[in-house]
């Protein structure tokens, strides 16, 4: 194997710059297009710009970001590049949170879950993803073992789905909305929802960059990351904390968008090789860009219908998985 | 002079079974010498190297005395011991698309703070110079999956290295390694024990491990002997504990373990 | 060779019924259901599907499943002599095999409930005209609802959206029809299938006069971007619907007209600016 003398240490810089680059371009094209059409705004006041396009493409490249960042931290923390931040069980938590949320405000009376409506589905649906992810640390005992963790969230995932279906079938009204939030959908994305993200976004960059050298230490095996003196148990709680925080961010305002998370961090090592302090930040950027596009193509590809943005993701994000399968140029999923 | 290792009564019982993986073991291993432990397959070598080390999973419970210059294990905090004592696995897997120079860079990890801030050039210069001794500076920027074997156990022990720890426990450190590179490691071993670090590795090379400044003997559990392999006592035990199926033989001032057919074999030609 | 014949043509007649109106139904689809208890045969359903909620008596009965997940073996332990089943039931060949006599509908249109009624009724042995009266008295209900339609609603466009997502109802929708019967503008236009998925912000675009939506999206609405700009918003021209009305509203059954009534009393609100 001929050693490769070129220091590839500028290369992140470069990639987040491009990326960069690729946001504001996709943030311009997002707010200016849409189902309806082309649309320069008329002003400051213009609806249809400041109040619809651009908190949705703002609020899109942020829930892209968030899962990005959960999907590089959650590939490290299980050592499996093929972790997806959805492990932990948030995704079906959320899904029966809203669910209930909504049988519960179909079925009582509208001044008993005023509650419940000053809360909103999006809070339901954050409440459901965080508690559903306590439920898999609590079934797994607790954060040391990787694959304890892992069948947790299958079992919390499969259980919480079926009381879901379980909910659907007995309030057959709910399925539809059911439905729709499981297919994701950006188009409920106001500048209050941007504010939720960046704050979520914010706290999770700062803690994932706080725990880097830790995932670092770990991809060398859980018995040499202890040997090097970290503070293993409180990184993966640390760590377990923001993949649910940022998942749960991310459903609570956009539904179940897949693949992203799961491919975002696959695409930035396939450019380069980077140890996770670049790794998350790149992840986040590349994730922000892809679920911008996917959104921006949800609204363009069969307009003035949109299709949901979590369709455009799986098939964007399972072809490219494919495609890097059947090239395997030097890079080993 | 304290030990550098001392180790009293050390148990160490896996939860569900009844034999203990370790009982009241003994042994000390002095400072600025190279200490190896051998023995028979599964007498229980690496896990009294994992209890010395503080690296037991969680489970395993562990009773007796584990004194690093004499002071008791539990008195030191994590990342002091880390400072101490560097650690370098059996078969280490993983961090198979890292480049060699990022992985050899969390040796560093003890001596750093937690948020990842701008490389210490003091770092950089350790890390260079690890990498230039096990020879592995020219393959800084190769992804450890396109390596050899050997080219990454150099990389792994070039880690270790670069911890500038006072103690080295390495488990089967020559695993991969070819007979130059071997004897390279024999070299780097004689170095840092001359500069006053102490090596502890398990080793199944026998051959290597005699020339061991001091040797553990460990069987069904136990260190049933310690000593150098110039003693003949020692030398003895060593053949008695693998069922006299090796013998020793000096060959040009080394003691070297030579394969023995067992007397009462039940594959004889006919 | 005759015997046989006869024999053959006996045993037919038993498989399909035809000697006696059935006294023992099985309605797996809610306005197959309200049909028949329309047509006066209520106390003759010994089962519906999980769905079926009109009227209050139905539900009571014990329940067979969905329409789409039938309980095969409820069906047959009830013993029924006619099973109402719509066409998309995986489970068809199955009942069929099992010698059920089904009778297959799945009304989607105004002319297929009309043409649904009739079959049932002449199915049950009700007197075509008695299935008249109550077409005309629908009729009547509907040219009621018709004119009691304020002057300023007939010139408004509506949205009537039917679930989250949000899917609205287009012109080849059931409702979609009762609406243009009443003579009132659809603000989806025709040739996207009965419920498209509609963008938020196309919805914006249309600027619709009247918004018909389900109590618990009625919440919602000022929280989707954009949508407290919308002029139905801000003149309270919006119509919440509580899951019973919602029924009557989208479900493609013989209460098409109480729908329309639905809708007049929802236009009669708004231009009251209630």
């Amino acid at each position: 194997m001929p050693p490769q003398h070129l220091d590839p240490t500028p290369k992140p810089l470069r990639w987040a710059l491009a990326l960069l680059v690729l946001t504001a371009v996709g943030w311009v094209v997002g707010g200016l297009s849409g189902s309806t059409g082309w649309h320069w705004p008329t002003g400051s006041q213009d609806v249809l710009t400041w109040t619809i396009r651009a908190p949705r493409s703002s609020g899109a490249w942020l829930t892209g970001a968030l899962l990005g960042l959960a999907g590089a931290v959650a590939q490290g923390l299980f050592r499996n590049p093929l972790a997806d931040p959805f492990l932990l069980g948030s995704s079906s938590g959320a899904a029966l949170a809203v669910t209930l949320a909504w049988v519960v405000w179909g079925a009582a009376a509208p001044d008993a879950s005023a509650w419940l409506m000053s809360v909103g589905i999006t809070g339901a649906a954050f409440m459901g993803a965080l508690l559903a992810v306590l439920l898999t640390v609590a079934l797994a005992r607790g954060v040391q073992h990787s694959l304890r963790l892992l069948l947790g969230g299958v079992v919390v995932s499969v259980v919480l789905g079926a009381l879901t279906s379980l909910l659907t079938l007995q309030w057959p009204q709910v399925l539809a909305n059911t439905q729709g939030f499981m297919l994701g959908n950006t188009a409920l994305l106001s500048w209050q929802s941007t504010q939720v993200l960046v704050a979520v976004g914010l706290l999770a960059w700062l803690v994932a960059q706080a725990c880097a050298r830790v995932l670092d230490a770990l991809s060398l095996g859980t018995e040499a990351a202890r040997s090097l003196g970290l503070p293993l148990n409180l990184a993966r709680w640390l760590l377990i904390g923001v993949v649910a925080l940022c998942t749960g961010a991310a459903v609570a305002q956009a539904g179940l968008i897949a693949f992203i998370g799961l491919a975002a961090p696959h695409v930035v090592r396939s450019w380069c090789r980077v140890t996770h302090a670049w790794l998350i930040t790149l992840s986040a950027l590349t994730g922000g860009v892809l679920l911008l596009a996917a959104d921006i193509a949800a609204r363009l590809l069969m307009a003035p219908n949109e299709l949901p943005v979590g369709i455009l993701t799986a098939l964007v994000g399972g072809g490219y998985l494919l495609w890097r399968l059947q090239n395997k140029s030097g890079y080993a999923p | 002079m304290t030990a550098a290792l001392n180790v009293k009564h050390l148990g160490v019982q896996w939860p569900d079974t009844d034999t203990p993986a370790l009982h009241e073991v003994f042994a000390t291993a002095a400072p600025a010498q190279w200490t190896a432990i051998i023995g028979p397959n599964g007498a229980g070598k690496s896990t009294l190297l994992r209890a010395v080390a503080g690296l037991l999973p969680l489970g395993a419970q562990l009773h007796g005395d584990i004194e690093w210059q004499g002071r008791p294990i539990n008195t030191w905090s994590r990342q002091a011991l880390a400072r101490h004592v560097a650690w370098l696995g059996q078969g280490e897997q993983g961090a198979e698309e890292w480049r060699a120079l990022d992985v050899v860079r969390l040796g560093r990890l003890p001596s750093q703070t937690w948020w990842p801030s701008a490389s210490d050039p003091e770092d950089e210069r350790i890390v260079e110079a690890t990498m230039r001794q096990t020879d592995t500076w020219s393959l800084r920027h190769t992804p450890l999956g396109s390596m050899s074997g050997g080219e990454r156990q150099r990389v792994r022990l070039a880690r270790v290295m670069a911890v500038r720890a006072k103690v080295l426990l390495m488990d089967e450190p020559l695993a991969n390694l070819d007979p130059p590179h071997q004897a390279d490691w024999l070299q780097w071993i004689q170095a840092l024990t001359g500069q006053g670090h102490t090596v502890i590795s398990v080793l199944h090379e026998l051959n290597i491990a005699l020339r061991a400044d001091h040797i553990w003997l460990v069987a069904q559990g136990r260190v049933l002997a310690q000593g150098r392999a110039s003693d003949a006592p020692m030398r003895a035990a060593i053949e008695a504990a693998f069922d006299h199926r090796i013998s020793l033989h000096p060959i040009q001032d080394q003691w070297v373990a030579l394969p023995q057919a067992s007397k009462h074999s039940n594959l004889q030609a006919d | 060779m005759r015997r046989w014949l006869a024999i053959g043509a006996f045993v037919q007649a038993l498989h399909c019924g035809a000697l006696a109106a059935p006294q023992r139904i099985v309605s797996l689809l809610p306005s197959l259901t309200e049909t028949v208890c329309v047509l006066g045969a209520c106390d003759r359903l010994v089962g519906v599907d999980r769905y079926s909620n009109w009227p209050a008596s139905v539900r009571q009965l014990p329940k067979m499943g969905g329409g789409l997940d039938p309980n095969v073996e409820a069906i047959v332990a009830a013993k029924p002599d006619l099973v109402l089943v719509a066409k998309s039931s995986r489970v068809l060949p199955r009942l069929r095999a099992l010698g059920l006599h089904l009778e297959v509908l799945e009304p989607q249109t105004h002319a297929e409930m009309d043409a649904a009624q009739l079959r049932i009724a002449r199915l049950l042995a009700v007197p075509d005209s008695e299935v008249e009266r109550i077409q005309q008295s629908s009729n009547a209900l509907l040219a009621a609802a018709r004119d009691a339609l304020p002057a300023q609603a007939l010139d408004w466009r509506v949205y009537i959206e039917v679930s989250d997502g949000p899917y609205a109802a287009a012109p080849a929708s059931f409702i979609g029809e009762t609406l243009a019967r009443l003579g009132l503008a659809n603000v989806v236009a025709d040739g996207q299938g009965p419920f498209p998925r509609v963008s938020t912000e196309w919805v914006v675009a249309q600027q619709p006069d009247l918004i018909i939506v389900g109590s618990m999206g009625a919440t919602q609405l000022d929280k989707r971007p954009g949508w407290n700009h919308l002029r139905a918003v801000q003149q309270q021209q919006v119509c919440a619907m509580s899951p019973e009305q919602a029924d009557v509203l989208v479900r493609a059954g013989p209460r098409w007209a109480e729908a329309a009534q639905l809708i007049t009393q929802c236009a009669m609100r708004a231009a009251n600016g209630a």
